[in-house]
């Protein structure tokens, strides 16, 4: 176990490493949600859910940034990094199967709480908002990177080669980016699909993760003021549907995840 | 866990069971099937502490397969396999800081330099309890920035393991603008790092020039010398034939023959060739010699004669051979042109082999 998490860390610092030394990496992983963000706060809104729309927007940024930095950015390197046997590199090396998994999900939850840290700064300079409740903002994203961190793994063993991971990711962005909570409340869709939003995994993340910034309640329509215990007990039927989803997705890598090319 | 009456059957089973010595690599009746194709067909060796064994065969023969599962990578389809007297799947987490693997080919980080790459695997070598203890001659410093990237430190170890395969001169550069020979040598590296007990090789020196091949060897050599065991792929007889403490030679997923080079050599058995003037010799018209036919080729207005000796007295039988041969020739008033008398080679066996099971 602590050889594990050795390991885990020492991958992590790598990737991390190799993601400041590729370009492309860096524009799709770290400047793709930030600009998504600012197209997504320049259209006019008035108040939604009760507070300032742009605060609205903004603080269910980590929605875009969790399809960019975690799921992308992971089929993306597992796709590749399976194609160039560097996985079965690794796996025949030191580092257990676990820790290699865990190395990247590590290295994705830093890029992950990087940006919602400059989220943060964005957010306190333009509507002089502090987050309320970190610890919350932690939880989520560390869930939000287990549950498309796995699902990441099962993409790509859908996705035969680096360059197709570009489409196999897109019906996921696109629920993600439309599905969500993001610009707008889940309860403003349809009755069906507003149930439908409320179990996909990225709507609990966007939930919890405005909550924890504004101190509100952001899971259901109402946005009134809760203090910190009432906001992790609003929180926890969020936490059980990742949880749950936390057990979808180890199942769904499990099944589809693969270490090596196919054979030819 | 070792179960030590498993153990003593198995090596006992396979013949092979060297008094004394402790196996450590044991295969018994391995069979491996990807679908409908069997690629390993009933594989049984043992490989004992500190002898290097290799694996001979054409490309399909099954000696990646057969490697793979010994690391560990895919279960058997059947039988038996024990690495160190483990499972290499159920017992991974114990057996994998105790061997060292060079597969066929890449895997590497590209964007990651030479010695970064040494670096992350001896950090995750130290971290599983196997501290690296190569020390090289001298370190690079580090601590300063050239054209925005932060240059750090090649302490002494991870140039000794980049001495130790002659790469010590590409420290700096990234992986991906490696040569393929350059990059089998830094995967020889990053194999041997933790000193291992056991080794696999698999295809080490293919694409590398002859004098990374040399290297390969010496590294290879010390190694076995220090008591590590190690297992090797190749398809470079001569390589077989200068590291091999026994060999086995594989062809469509079975074992065609085993032993120490000199014993596989000597299945080949010797070879007396000749030629005759005309092309009107037939069969019928020459000995047998020790009960073995000629084999009679006609080329350039002449018969070639050939003879494969393979009788038991290996030490005499090609000298018996000759008398009755050249009493023959008196006999006829022949003259035997170019008469040679050479012992076969792994070639002869190889080629045998290859050929009998009908490429």
């Amino acid at each position: 176990m602590r050889t594990d998490v050795l390991h885990a860390v020492r991958l992590a610092r790598v990737d991390l490493a190799l993601v400041g030394r590729n370009t492309t990496v860096l524009f799709n992983v770290l400047l793709m949600p930030l600009l998504l963000a600012a197209v997504y706060t320049s259209f006019p809104t008035g108040d939604i859910a009760g507070i300032d729309g742009e605060l609205f927007v903004l603080t269910g940024v980590p929605g875009l940034m969790l399809a960019f930095a975690v799921f992308i950015n992971l089929v993306n390197s597992f796709t590749a990094r399976r194609e160039e046997l560097v996985l079965k590199r690794l796996r025949g090396g030191q580092p257990s199967a676990a820790a290699v998994m865990a190395g990247s999900g590590l290295s994705a939850l830093a890029l992950f709480l990087f940006q919602v840290l400059l989220l943060g700064v964005w957010v306190h300079r333009s509507e002089g908002v502090l987050p309320a409740n970190v610890p919350m903002i932690v939880v989520a994203a560390a869930l939000g990177v287990a549950v498309f961190g796995l699902i990441a793994a099962a993409f790509s063993g859908l996705t035969p080669n680096a360059e197709m991971a570009q489409i196999t990711v897109l019906p996921v962005l696109l629920v993600m980016m439309v599905a969500a909570p993001i610009a707008f409340p889940a309860e403003v869709l349809p009755g069906p699909l507003a149930v439908i939003s409320g179990l996909l995994p990225v709507t609990p993340i966007v939930e919890m993760m405005r909550t924890g910034f504004l101190g509100a309640d952001h899971f259901s329509d109402g946005g009134e003021k809760l203090t910190m215990i009432e906001q992790w007990v609003a929180a926890l039927p969020s936490i059980g549907i990742l949880l749950a989803w936390v057990a979808i997705g180890a199942v769904l890598a499990r099944w589809l995840f693969r270490w090596e090319p196919r054979h030819s | 866990m070792i179960f030590p009456m498993r153990t003593r059957q198995l090596a006992d089973a396979t013949g092979a069971g060297s008094a004394g010595l402790e196996n450590v690599i044991e295969v018994g009746g391995l069979r491996q099937k990807y679908g409908d194709f069997e690629a390993v067909r009933g594989v049984s060796f043992t490989v004992p502490r500190g002898e290097v064994f290799a694996l001979l065969g054409t490309n399909g023969a099954g000696k990646t397969t057969t490697m793979e599962v010994l690391e560990g990578y895919t279960p058997a389809t059947d039988g038996t396999v024990r690495v160190l007297g483990l499972d290499p799947i159920r017992q991974q987490r114990q057996l994998r800081p105790r061997m060292g693997i060079m597969l066929q080919e890449g895997g590497f980080l590209g964007d990651l330099t030479v010695a970064e790459t040494v670096d992350l695997w001896k950090g995750m070598s130290e971290d599983a309890g196997r501290p690296v203890t190569l020390s090289g001659s001298t370190e690079l410093p580090g601590g300063f920035t050239l054209m925005g990237t932060r240059i750090r430190r090649v302490d002494r170890a991870t140039m000794g393991a980049l001495e130790l395969v002659g790469l010590e001169k590409k420290a700096r550069v990234k992986v991906k603008q490696l040569s393929g020979g350059q990059k089998r040598r830094l995967d020889l590296a990053l194999a041997v790092l933790g000193s291992p007990e056991v080794l696999f090789l698999d295809e080490p020196t293919t694409g590398m020039d002859p004098e990374a091949r040399r290297t390969t060897w010496k590294v290879v050599e010390n190694l076995r010398d220090a008591g590590t065991t190690v297992l090797l792929t190749t398809h470079y007889l001569e390589e077989a034939e200068r590291l091999a403490d026994r060999l086995a030679i594989m062809h469509e997923g079975r074992i065609h023959t085993h032993g120490t080079v000199e014993e596989v050599v000597a299945t080949s058995g010797d070879m007396i060739t000749f030629r005759l003037p005309g092309t009107s010799w037939t069969f019928g018209d020459l000995p047998a010699l020790d009960g073995v036919p000629p084999v009679l080729t006609y080329a350039g207005g002449g018969t070639e004669v050939g003879y494969t000796l393979t009788g038991a007295d290996t030490a005499t039988r090609a000298h018996a051979a000759l008398r009755p041969l050249m009493t023959w020739a008196d006999a006829h008033g022949e003259t035997l042109e170019r008469l040679a008398v050479r012992r076969g080679t792994l070639e002869d066996v190889f080629m045998r082999i290859v050929g009998e099971a009908g490429l």
